[in-house]
């Protein structure tokens, strides 16, 4: 016990000792800033569209206007043709362009096939889907009117045309997300998976810097001897912080920005404690199989930073390739993630994410193997650069 | 003092030469940066792309509640079945039964048709069906949205069709419109993901790789420095300018294959959109190199250890990414952040490469990104001058040995 308390008071010493341990905690809370102050809005709506009217009639200038007052596109220039617009495309100006054909109305009012065409540039993803998902509906909404008024001119009742325009409708019911918010998938992931990237750093780092320096065996005989008292004289101050740290962008991302939280609070304490710990000792097995600082850490940013992709937090690991998909599951930010989906996003019970919870539970238990090749390093400290 | 103890040296030319030289010798002679300035260029967009190329959504497993239990529905579930995006898992009794999966994970949505759908269509009414969303992720819902609207479209064709046939009186009479609409997706066809995002992050992957590199030569040097008394005996001693400029061009010079790599053969590897020309991209990104060599140089200052360079360096990656327009476009963005994201070499990079390698656009259409980058160039080499300036301002450049 007494040798615990001294290893504290050294893993303590060390963490207040240098700037960038200090500056390093505040990062998370001021990406959360950034995400949250940047994606605001929820959905990039208002994508700068172009409209190609070929036409001029009374017929394609409504379509026009009906373009621009829809919330997906802004129509901010009126190019004379296609080639006109696909300029004006890469030159990055617009993101979209919609045609309208010659004699459009025309064709269309004596039922000549004609075809209404639009343009969006997939390269950049979001808007070039909004801009498809604001066009596809104007043209719909377009053909539908004709033919409504084609047949309300003949006498057929408009309520049997409404069913034979559109006789099956698929309601679409997310009951997590109605609003289809990207914000609340990107926020609520990026920001963790920042958090558990800077733990696994810092552990790394204040692990091996003793190695390093060739302090390692003042920090064992600060500990009693025992690798383990060693270790967690560094790990329990660390994790007094990072938990500040993490509850606090708990507070910020649910209670300031009101993200959505169908659970009861502390299922995501809960969660975000263990992702802290098994951070930790993810970076800590990661330091006794490589006891060298440079590679260590190095290989706790790549991990850091592959997972944001492997773990899944857009493109689902189901339709990875197996022998990719298969990494996101030694990633404790997959089961944060999971957590974060079944319990504030969906609220479904806490019976559901047992696993994802016992997940995160087994990493310290994988950190514990490894460290009696760490404690042999430390006894006989080589610096490799 | 400065300037008696670069006497009888070279001029600047020739200390910008030495630098540069020296330079290439640090690199090729430090595993930790060779592993920044080529493995991670080298191996980092093969990983990425082998993570995203499967490209889309297909077959998520959803668990089907037919109440109408008809010919009817059993067509509709048929129908979206047959669909590339769903797989039809299970076929539940109950809604609650449906719920059970989808809280266990082994299905990601639920359709929901209820009793009264061939009812209303034998009627001529509307009827309605719900697909309930587990909303675990945007990208399935977005694939099946897309199919569940097509297989709309086309039953709803099909029921017109016949419909018309018991109106075919009216359906001779009135000239019923034909109207047909074509979605034509630029830059990427197929609407993968892989060839979405592979393009941008190549190019964040050269600024990021880069700046590691860069800030741990520094660290090094500044170790050096503190082991020996404020002075570096392995540096060269020359003016801050020739100094910062000589490491720039051997930093840019040592990217431009890297660059050639990771804009031309990384999408020819995997197919990915790729129908610009190959010289214009070096021309292009060559700025972006520049200014990134001195940013590195100018935040040196932050790093003084030759590991710290990763706790400094790599979260700015996740930040960079967003503002560099990638994934969030810089229209949505507010004048602030739209500020910070210009002084990011990487976003005018991506910007500009994007259009060229994806839509086909030359290099003369993207003079607003490109003229933005050489105004990078210039503001970095300021900071970096500066930032040496002071860092050697009245320290000893050469021991004093050597001066005597």
């Amino acid at each position: 016990m007494k040798a615990l308390r001294s290893a504290i008071a050294y893993g303590w010493h060390q963490l207040v000792s240098r700037r960038i341990y200090r500056v390093l905690m505040t990062v998370p809370l001021i990406t959360l800033f950034v995400f949250y102050n940047l994606m605001e809005a929820g959905l990039p709506l208002r994508v700068p569209s172009a409209v190609v009217d070929l036409d001029h009639s009374t017929l394609s200038r409504r379509v026009t206007r009906n373009l621009g007052a829809g919330e997906y596109n802004k129509i901010v220039a009126l190019p004379e043709s296609y080639h006109d617009a696909m300029d004006l495309l890469r030159k990055g100006e617009i993101m979209a362009f919609f045609v309208i054909p010659r004699d459009f109305e025309h064709d269309a009012l004596s039922a000549r096939p004609t075809s209404i065409t639009y343009y969006s540039n997939m390269a950049f993803f979001v808007p070039g889907t909004m801009a498809y998902k604001g066009f596809k509906s104007t043209a719909i909404s377009t053909v539908g009117g004709l033919s409504v008024a084609t047949l309300t001119a003949v006498g057929l009742p408009e309520s049997t045309i409404g069913e034979m325009i559109n006789p099956v409708n698929i309601n679409l019911n997310c009951p997590g997300n109605p609003w289809l918010n990207y914000n609340y998938y990107l926020t609520n992931s990026f920001i963790p998976a920042v958090l558990a990237l800077l733990v696994s750093l810092v552990t790394a780092y204040t692990l091996l810097v003793e190695i390093k320096h060739g302090t390692s065996r003042r920090w064992l005989e600060a500990s009693g001897n025992s690798m383990i008292v060693a270790v967690l004289g560094k790990l329990i101050p660390q994790f007094a912080l990072w938990s500040v740290v993490g509850n606090a962008m708990l507070a910020g991302l649910y209670g300031f920005c009101h993200f959505p939280m169908n659970c009861p609070v502390w299922h995501m304490i809960l969660a975000m404690e263990l992702l802290i710990i098994a951070s930790q000792w993810f970076a800590v097995a990661m330091s006794c199989a490589i006891p060298n600082l440079r590679l260590s850490t190095s290989f706790c940013s790549l991990t850091g930073i592959l997972a944001f992709s492997i773990a899944a937090f857009s493109f689902p690991v189901q339709q990875m390739y197996g022998s990719i998909g298969i990494f996101s599951y030694i990633l404790p930010i997959r089961y944060y993630f999971l957590i974060y989906i079944d319990q504030a996003l969906n609220g479904i019970a806490l019976y559901y994410s047992r696993w994802y919870f016992i997940a995160l539970l087994v990493f310290p238990l994988v950190g514990l193997l490894g460290l009696n090749r760490l404690y042999k390093r430390c006894v006989n400290p080589v610096y490799v650069p | 003092m400065n300037n008696s103890s670069y006497s009888g040296r070279p001029g600047w030319w020739g200390s910008l030469c030495r630098v540069f030289r020296r330079e290439f010798g640090f690199v090729f002679h430090d595993v930790g940066v060779m592993l920044f300035f080529f493995a991670l260029p080298l191996f980092y967009p093969i990983v990425y792309t082998l993570i995203y190329n499967p490209e889309t959504v297909k077959e998520q497993r959803i668990a089907v509640v037919d109440e109408s239990r008809t010919a009817d529905s059993r067509t509709l579930t048929r129908m979206v079945d047959a669909t590339e995006a769903i797989d039809v898992y299970a076929q539940c009794n109950t809604l609650d039964e449906a719920r059970r999966l989808q809280n266990n994970h082994e299905v990601y949505a639920i359709l929901h048709i209820p009793a009264d759908y061939a009812k209303k269509i034998g009627r001529g009414e509307q009827a309605n069906v719900t697909y309930y969303s587990d909303m675990s992720l945007l990208l399935r819902l977005r694939t099946a949205y897309s199919a569940l609207v097509d297989v709309q479209l086309a039953l709803g064709a099909d029921i017109r069709a016949a419909s018309m046939k018991e109106l075919a009186s009216v359906s001779d009479l009135v000239p019923i419109p034909q109207v047909s609409q074509e979605a034509i997706m630029l830059g990427d066809p197929t609407q993968g993901f892989a060839s979405f995002i592979i393009p941008g992050i190549v190019i964040l992957i050269l600024q990021q790789s880069m700046l590691l590199g860069v800030t741990m030569l520094a660290a090094g040097s500044s170790e050096r420095r503190r082991r020996n008394g404020y002075f570096d005996p392995l540096a060269v001693s020359a003016p801050p300018s020739a100094s910062v400029i000589g490491k720039a061009l051997c930093y840019t010079l040592l990217y431009l294959p890297c660059v050639l790599y990771v804009t031309h053969l990384v999408p020819m590897m995997f197919s990915l959109p790729h129908v610009g020309v190959v010289w214009e991209y070096l021309v292009y990104l060559t700025p972006m190199l520049l200014s990134t060599a001195f940013l590195g140089i100018a935040l040196s200052v932050f790093v003084t250890e030759r590991e710290s360079s990763m706790l400094v360096i790599v979260f700015s990656s996740v930040i960079f990414l967003f503002i560099s327009g990638l994934t969030w476009p810089v229209y949505a963005m507010n004048s602030f952040w739209q500020l910070i994201g210009a002084c990011v070499p990487a976003r005018w990079g991506i910007d500009g490469f994007l259009r060229m390698n994806s839509n086909g656009a030359s290099i003369f259409e993207q003079t607003h990104s490109f003229l933005m980058m050489w105004i990078l160039v210039a503001v970095y080499f300021v900071l970096a001058y500066v930032v040496t300036h002071y860092r050697d301002r009245g320290r000893r450049l050469v021991p004093d040995t050597a001066a005597a």
